[in-house]
This record gives C-alpha cells, sequence and structure tokens, in this order.
C-alpha cells in the first residue's frame, strides 16, 4: 500500500505544474491586460496617435478577423474536395500517400509557409505585403488541419448509409449533396471553427508578408497591408521604454484570447452536441 | 465538374508540401552555390562579411528543443498519467481542459509572458545581467509543448487495453507496478509520437522564441552554458528577414534555415507516422 501511495503521491507533485500553470498564466494575463480595458481601447480608430500605443485596437481586430477569414474561405473549398476525394475516388494507394502529405504539411512550421509566401507572392507574383498574401500563407497554415478534419467527418457516417444510396442509384454528387454532408456538415463546421482559431493565434507567417505596424484600419484592396493583432501584441511588447505600450500590449493580449476563445468554444459546444446526437441516434438503431 | 473538382482539391492539397520545398530550394540555392556545404559547421554570421555559418542557430535549436523536451515531459506524462488512471471522469475532463486552455494561447502572447514575466524573473533569481538565453527559450517552450505532450501521451495510456489491465491485476501487481510494466510500455509508441510531434512544434516555434532568445548569433561558450543570449534557426529567420535583400546570398541563407526546419520538421513527422502504424 506504501509504494502505491509514494508513487501516487509523486505523481500528482510532478503534475502539479500542468494541474497550475493554465490557469496562472490565463490569470496573470487577465490581471495584466484589464486596466487597459476602456471603450476608446476596444472601438477606437484613430491609426494616428501614437503607433498604435494610444489609439484602440480595433483596426488590428478587423485585420486579424479579415486574415482569417480569407484563409479560411480559400481552403475550405480545397480540404473539402481533397476530403470527398479521399472518400469517393482515391485507391488504397493514393490514400496512403494523400494521409503521409497531409500529416507532414501539418508538421511543418508556419514560419515555413511565410518564408515561402514570402518569396511567390510578396515577390514572384509582386502582391507585395498584402492581405491577399497574408491569407494565402494562412491558408496553406491550415489546410492539414481542415483536410484530416473533413476526412475524420465523413469517417463518421455509417457505411450502411452509403451502400444504401448507392443501391438506389445515386449519382456520386447526390451520395454527397443528399447522404455525406447532411450528415458530416457539424463535424466539418467544427473543423472551420477550429481553423478559424488557428490562423487568428498565428504570428511568424504573417509577420513580414501580411502585416504593416500601424496606420491602416480598413485595407483599399486584398492587395494592400492590413494590421493585426498577434503583430501588434509583437511590436509594442518590445516598446520596453514606454509603459503604455506593454500596458497595450497586455490588452490586445487580452482582446486576442477572448476572440480565440470564441471560435474555440463555438467549436467545442458544436462538437459536443453532435456527439450527443449521434450517441442517441446509434443508441435508438440498436434497439 | 465533381471529378474536376475533387481531383483538383487533392492535387493541389497533396503539391503544396513539393510546391513549398521547390521553391525553398530553388531561393537557398545562390548559398550553396558561393560556400558550397561548408556553411552547416561554420560558427562564424556577419552578412556584412559574406559569413554564414549555420552552427550557431543549430546549436542554439538544439538545446532549446532539449531544454523544453526534458522540463515538459516529466510534467506531461505525469499529468496524462493522473488523467487517464487517477482521476475519474470529471477531473479528468478538468485536467483537459486546463491544458486545451493552455494550448489555446497564441504563440505571441507566450512571447509577452516571457518578456515581462519570465525575463524579470530570471534575472532576479539568477543574478544575470540579460535574462535573454537559451535558458529562457527552453522554459519558454517546455510550457508550450505541454499540452501536445499530456493531451497525445493521455490517450495512449487510455487505448491500452482493459484485458491487459485486468490480468495485471489478477497477478496481484500493485498500482506502480502495472503502470511501470505493463501500461507504460504498451502506451509507449503513442507517448513516442506524442514526443515527436512536442518535438516539431517546439522547433518550429518562432515569435515567442525570437523574443527571449536574445538573438545574438555566438555559440554557447562553453558548449553547455545556457545562461546566455543565443539564436535559434527561427530566430534568426524572424529576426533577419525583413533586412535581408531579395536574391542576395543572405536572403539565400535565411531561405537555408526555413529549408532546414521543413526538411527535419518532414523527418519527424515520416517517424511519426511510422510510429502511429504498429
Amino acid at each position: 500500500m506504501t509504494n502505491t501511495r509514494i508513487a501516487m503521491v509523486l505523481v500528482v507533485l510532478l503534475a502539479l505544474p500542468a494541474l497550475l500553470l493554465p490557469a496562472m498564466s490565463l490569470a496573470y494575463i487577465a490581471y495584466k491586460g484589464i486596466p487597459a480595458f476602456s471603450w476608446d481601447f476596444i472601438f477606437g480608430t484613430d491609426p494616428g496617435s501614437g503607433f498604435g500605443v494610444a489609439g484602440g485596437v480595433f483596426a488590428q481586430l478587423l485585420g486579424s478577423l479579415l486574415l482569417a477569414l480569407g484563409a479560411v474561405l480559400v481552403a475550405v473549398p480545397f480540404a473539402l474536395g481533397t476530403a470527398l476525394y479521399y472518400h469517393l475516388l482515391a485507391s488504397a494507394v493514393q490514400r496512403h500517400v494523400l494521409m503521409a502529405l497531409m500529416n507532414m504539411l501539418q508538421g511543418i512550421p508556419p514560419i515555413v509557409f511565410g518564408l515561402c509566401g514570402l518569396i511567390v507572392f510578396v515577390h514572384l507574383l509582386h502582391w507585395g505585403v498584402s492581405l491577399a498574401s497574408g491569407a494565402l500563407i494562412l491558408a496553406a497554415v491550415i489546410l492539414p488541419m481542415l483536410v484530416l478534419n473533413s476526412i475524420t467527418a465523413l469517417e463518421q457516417i455509417p457505411f450502411e448509409d452509403t451502400e444504401a444510396a448507392r443501391s438506389l442509384g445515386l449519382s456520386h454528387a447526390s451520395v454527397i449533396a443528399r447522404v455525406w454532408l447532411p450528415r458530416a456538415w457539424p463535424g466539418m463546421l467544427t473543423g472551420l471553427l477550429l481553423g478559424m482559431a488557428r490562423a487568428l493565434s498565428e504570428t511568424a507567417p504573417i509577420l513580414f508578408t501580411a502585416t504593416v505596424f500601424s496606420g491602416v484600419v480598413w485595407p483599399d484592396s486584398i492587395f494592400a497591408p492590413v494590421t493585426s493583432l498577434q503583430t501588434h501584441i509583437f511590436y509594442l511588447s518590445q516598446e520596453g521604454s514606454d509603459p503604455a505600450a506593454i500596458q497595450a500590449a497586455w490588452g490586445s493580449a487580452v482582446v486576442l484570447i477572448m476572440v480565440v476563445a470564441v471560435f474555440a468554444l463555438l467549436a467545442r459546444a458544436l462538437s459536443r452536441h453532435t456527439n450527443r446526437q449521434s450517441g442517441v441516434l446509434s443508441e435508438g438503431a440498436d434497439s | 465538374m465533381l471529378r474536376l473538382w475533387l481531383t483538383g482539391s487533392a492535387f493541389v492539397s497533396g503539391m503544396t508540401i513539393l510546391v513549398v520545398l521547390g521553391f525553398l530550394i530553388q531561393a537557398s540555392w545562390p548559398l550553396l552555390q558561393s560556400q558550397g556545404l561548408a556553411f552547416v559547421t561554420e560558427s562564424e554570421w556577419y552578412p556584412y562579411e559574406q559569413l554564414y555559418g549555420l552552427a550557431p542557430v543549430l546549436v542554439g535549436s538544439f538545446w532549446s528543443i532539449l531544454l523544453a523536451l526534458l522540463l515538459a515531459l516529466p510534467t506531461g506524462l505525469a499529468a496524462a498519467i493522473l488523467a487517464a488512471e487517477l482521476c475519474g471522469g470529471r477531473g479528468r475532463s478538468i485536467v483537459r481542459f486546463g491544458m486545451e486552455l493552455m494550448a489555446g494561447i497564441p504563440s505571441v502572447v507566450y512571447g509577452l509572458l516571457g518578456l515581462w514575466l519570465l525575463l524579470p524573473l530570471l534575472e532576479s533569481r539568477l543574478n544575470l545581467l540579460t535574462g535573454r538565453s537559451l535558458l529562457a527559450a527552453g522554459l519558454l517552450l517546455a510550457v508550450m509543448i505541454l499540452p501536445t505532450l499530456m493531451v497525445f501521451s493521455e490517450e495512449a495510456i487510455r487505448t491500452v487495453s482493459r484485458e491487459q489491465r485486468e490480468m495485471a491485476l489478477n497477478l496481484g501487481l500493485n498500482w506502480p507496478v502495472r503502470l511501470w510494466r505493463v501500461v507504460l510500455p504498451q502506451a509507449w509508441s503513442g507517448i513516442r509520437v506524442a514526443i515527436l510531434l512536442a518535438l516539431g512544434r517546439a522547433m518550429g516555434e518562432t515569435v515567442a522564441v525570437m523574443l527571449v532568445v536574445g538573438s545574438l548569433d555566438r555559440l554557447p561558450e562553453p558548449f553547455y552554458n545556457l545562461l546566455q543570449p543565443a539564436q535559434t534557426l527561427t530566430s534568426r529567420i524572424g529576426r533577419e528577414m525583413a533586412e535581408a535583400a531579395v536574391g542576395s546570398v543572405h536572403w539565400a541563407a535565411l531561405i537555408m534555415c526555413g529549408l532546414v526546419l521543413a526538411l527535419v520538421a518532414m523527418a519527424i513527422s515520416l517517424l511519426a507516422q511510422r510510429g502511429q502504424r504498429p
């Protein structure tokens, strides 16, 4: 018995940082950031004042959302198409290769996509530092995650359903539209929301491809640069001599975490909801 | 039409990684042309004098990753064991929710924490002139990879079959022995994947490392000195990419850092996939 007890105490002690760190870091960020909050801080759009130190973060928030939204809009058609190809047309070898490539793509550090985007979009295609470059780079960052998520969502569909649809003589398109998408869309939407959260969290790939320090509220075109919350925090955090800048950085961090959390929690709620529903459905089928 | 869309998007998704590699190789070619392969072991990096030694960043990346892993693995594994073996369903979901929260904090915010919480702490505790060091980078990375390690290890531990556990219980083995001799060896292949994924994450992390590592192109002196400012592959790219002239050898050398990152990441991913297929 004593051995067991000692081992348990040891495990709990070792695990202690993992139990305490999440709450502690969030509490510290909130403690530092919330005093910066005011109406002007969130909704102020005056970009001229002190290079974003005095002004609000509304423009940055807008830029972040535009980049993430652009990335999702670009990536989703490809992700959906790839996942459908995987289930509908791919041979065993193709599936194997596609899976390996997607897993590999997921392991590539985001900064590498940033570099490649810098070469291709910013310089080769002369798009410059722009919303379009950033959105496409972020699309590549979230693509593997969306593909793998959609493949998993489609895998949840009972084999019998597809077989039944096929035996009725439905075409590929009808199987997708009538059987697969109605059952798989919540899972895919969950993936999309997580992709949004992921795109909102990335800083490195957009640092020198999509964003400028300040001065933009609404980009003139998709080939114009934007400002973003992530890079805003990055720049402000290095203004060590100015306490107001650091204060604004902590405030922006709280805003960023809240925006990311909105998407992550929506995804969580949706996946719980669908899990419960499909659980009820399969129980119903069993009885 | 449908077939075209599906085949087209699968082709694009699959080719992305090859296109990325192709452009990186093409853009880093000038470095190979002007320096051969010697740059890998050179320790001097002075763009103004055309010296592009990669040794300091390779050593810096190696130390920061190793440190992060050594610090995070015991805690991550213990938390996984705690959640999978000792807690009930409710405790388990609380621990996991904490990890998800931690994983959800963007890396730039970790950078902010590192810069304005960790560095002052290190400076006052260790009496350093500057806290910017490989130690700071390692500590920050340890926190950042903890969720990856814990979540994947926990899943690996939970997949150990009930029969195996019951068999060990029937043999009268107590919990620590069951854990050490039955559960952990069975879960090892999954834990290995968790470690590899965490490694990849630590290697590719950019902004947080950039803010705390000091960005000084020097080899640690002596080689185990983790308390002086250093540089990693990612922090060098982040610091200098905006300054390098397009098409110059400096530019090519920075792209080469990215190429190294990409190749190592691909190797790690292949290893992890081999681990997933028993």
